[in-house]
């Protein structure tokens, strides 16, 4: 629960439609409330608009990166608290490097175990708390 | 018998003979007077002219002969012995011709020829020397050239003797003994395909022919790829040259990536048979048996983890596999300070750390003069601060500025422009590639920067350390006929 006892919101962008079934089964079993969007130039409008506890941001998305999408969130002062996790298919150590330094707040490879995704979400969803 | 005996010594027989020539004939003279007189009362005084005439004789003849002996016959040894040691020595300088004054033309003409002798001795080693540092020059431009040159480069003589070789070669041939000149090449390569090779050739008689072999070494097994090449040589079976390659690192290599391809293949082909197969199997319309999902959550977990492992591993190979040559860091960075202030920016450096980098540093010093001229272009001035950080295990080149944030969607735009006109099929994003790396802004209170990572290691520097001969060859004129011009 958020620090104003409602739920919290969680944004994920993901245009792979197999991953967001799974993780919409996962968001709804762990009680967030969620949300998702399947491009990159959907996403930034989509979190100013519901301003999420935390994004789920693909790297390789259509039309906008993840990267950017990072990038644009951290520089945009009235985003400052939500939390950002990247996800890769690639997940090398360098892109790794980047997505960090871009100002995510985690970063998970793609096939990750959902456990292991449970885990991170709530480290950094907690992590407000 | 007389020819034996020294010039003053039969001089002085000479004059010894004509004094006593001169007292017998005095003495005969004078006892045929005393006799013809017959006055035996004058014998006294015949006896005193005899003696003082005797006297006399003998003082004028010491007298010439000592005159003879100062100025003609040892004047003439010494001149002899002058000349005799300029022929055989190297005795230079003029020589004294005061002591053959009375020598007439003799001394002039002793001077003159060991003048011309030294003359010629001069001229002929001004010949060697210009020779020496003719082959000498050679040598060393021979040495540089294949000091360079990656593979192992042997020449070797008819007899199949090693009359040079570069580092390279030496690494190649080496195991428990370093291969040395005057050696056979086959203390350290097996003979047969050298042999057959040379034996070819000879009989094409193509001057111009070259033979690829595979031969191996004695030492250690190791399989080289070889081509000769004759030599053209004075007299007997000619030489060659014979270049070395090592595919044992090649086969190696290519048989430790067939070898993992084929344990990714496995890794991943399991598991997914095994899904596919339950999957088969899975009855329509009907809630998934308890003992089927929990196969199908191993058989996922575990292509899952194969796939992460081999994700990981690819990763590091080819950071490792890169074909780049190594570059200071110091080096580099000068370079992109150079480049940028090329452009008219202007740039501060701090020192870089003592690393050396795998890179291409003509391109990365193309792609940050490309990205600062965007920068300035685009409202991010000048001054830059470039700079060259160790972190960790490897080195973040870091070009700052003070200003506003750089968009990714702009640094990606200008990553997939070509660095310059002369380079239209390079671009950032191609080195970024080709270096395994990628490019960044980073930046906070309006101090920003580009970050690039790429790989490095600690340069270490030997101090005093003398200049690593990189090829060897047999010092010395003579030492292998006419010099070999590659």
């Amino acid at each position: 629960m958020a620090e104003d006892g409602r739920k919290h919101r969680i944004l994920v962008v993901e245009d792979e439609d197999n991953i967001a079934i799974a993780l919409d089964f996962l968001m709804t079993r762990e009680g967030y409330a969620h949300d998702r969007v399947a491009s990159g130039a959907e996403a930034m409008p989509r979190i100013r608009e519901t301003h999420p506890d935390l994004v789920l941001l693909d790297v390789m998305l259509p039309e906008v990166s993840g990267y950017e999408i990072c990038q644009s969130v951290r520089l945009d002062p009235a985003l400052a608290d939500v939390k950002i996790l990247m996800m890769t298919a690639r997940g090398s150590a360098i892109e790794r490097q980047k997505g960090i330094a871009l100002g995510a707040d985690g970063f998970i490879s793609k096939p990750f175990e959902l456990k292991e995704l449970r885990q991170e979400v709530r480290r950094l969803l907690q992590g407000e708390g | 018998m007389l020819h034996r005996l020294s010039l003053r010594l039969r001089i002085f027989l000479i004059f010894a003979a004509l004094a006593f020539g001169a007292l017998v004939a005095l003495a005969a003279g004078l006892v045929f007077g005393f006799q013809r007189l017959g006055s035996p009362e004058t014998l006294s005084a015949f006896v005193q002219v005899g003696v003082i005439a005797g006297l006399v004789i003998l003082g004028l003849v010491t007298w010439v002969w000592y005159l003879f002996d100062v100025n003609v016959a040892k004047p003439i040894d010494i001149l002899a012995g002058a000349l005799r040691a300029r022929a055989h020595s190297d005795v230079s300088g003029e020589m004294d011709t005061a002591i053959a004054r009375y020598l007439g033309d003799l001394a002039p003409a002793a001077t003159a020829a060991a003048a011309s002798l030294a003359e010629t001795r001069n001229a002929l080693a001004e010949a060697v020397a210009r020779e020496t540092t003719r082959l000498a020059d050679e040598k060393s431009r021979l040495e540089a050239l294949l000091s360079d040159v990656p593979v192992g480069v042997l020449l070797c003589s008819g007899e199949h003797q090693i009359a040079f070789y570069n580092t390279p070669a030496a690494g190649l041939l080496g195991g428990d003994t370093a291969p040395g000149l005057d050696r056979y090449l086959f203390d350290y390569l097996r003979e047969g395909p050298v042999r057959h090779a040379h034996r070819r050739l000879i009989e094409a008689g193509d001057a111009d022919a070259a033979s690829d072999i595979l031969c191996s070494t004695r030492s250690g097994g190791q399989v080289l790829a070889a081509r000769m090449r004759l030599i053209e040589g004075a007299g007997g079976p000619p030489g060659y040259v014979l270049t070395l390659r090592d595919v044992t690192a090649d086969l190696t290599t290519r048989a430790r990536r067939d070898a993992a391809l084929s344990v990714a293949l496995d890794r991943i082909r399991r598991p997914t048979a095994n899904l596919m197969t339950l999957f088969g199997v899975l009855p329509e319309g009907e809630p998934v048996p308890a003992r089927m999902e929990t196969a199908m959550r191993q058989e996922v977990t575990g292509l899952s983890a194969a796939v992460n492992d081999l994700s990981r591993h690819h990763d590091e190979d080819r950071a490792e596999g890169l074909p780049l040559a190594p570059a200071r860091a110091l080096d580099l960075l000068d370079g992109m300070r150079a480049r940028l202030e090329g452009l008219g920016l202007t740039v501060e450096t701090a020192e870089a750390a003592p690393l050396l980098m795998r890179c291409n540093g003509f391109e990365l010093i193309a792609l940050i003069g490309h990205l600062g001229q965007r920068l300035a272009a685009s409202g991010h001035p000048a001054p830059f601060h470039l700079r060259l950080d160790e972190a960790g295990a490897d080195a973040r080149v870091v070009l700052g500025w003070q200003g506003a944030a750089l968009s990714l969607a702009t640094l990606d735009g200008w990553l997939a422009e070509p660095l310059g006109e002369d380079l239209p099929d390079i671009t950032g994003r191609s080195v970024l590639a080709a270096h395994a790396t990628d490019l960044w802004p980073e930046g906070t209170n309006g101090r920003q920067s580009l970050v690039l990572p790429l790989r490095a290691a600690p340069l270490r520097i030997a101090p005093s350390t003398p200049p690593q001969r990189d090829a060897f060859l047999p010092s010395g004129l003579g030492a292998r006929g006419p010099p070999i011009l590659l």
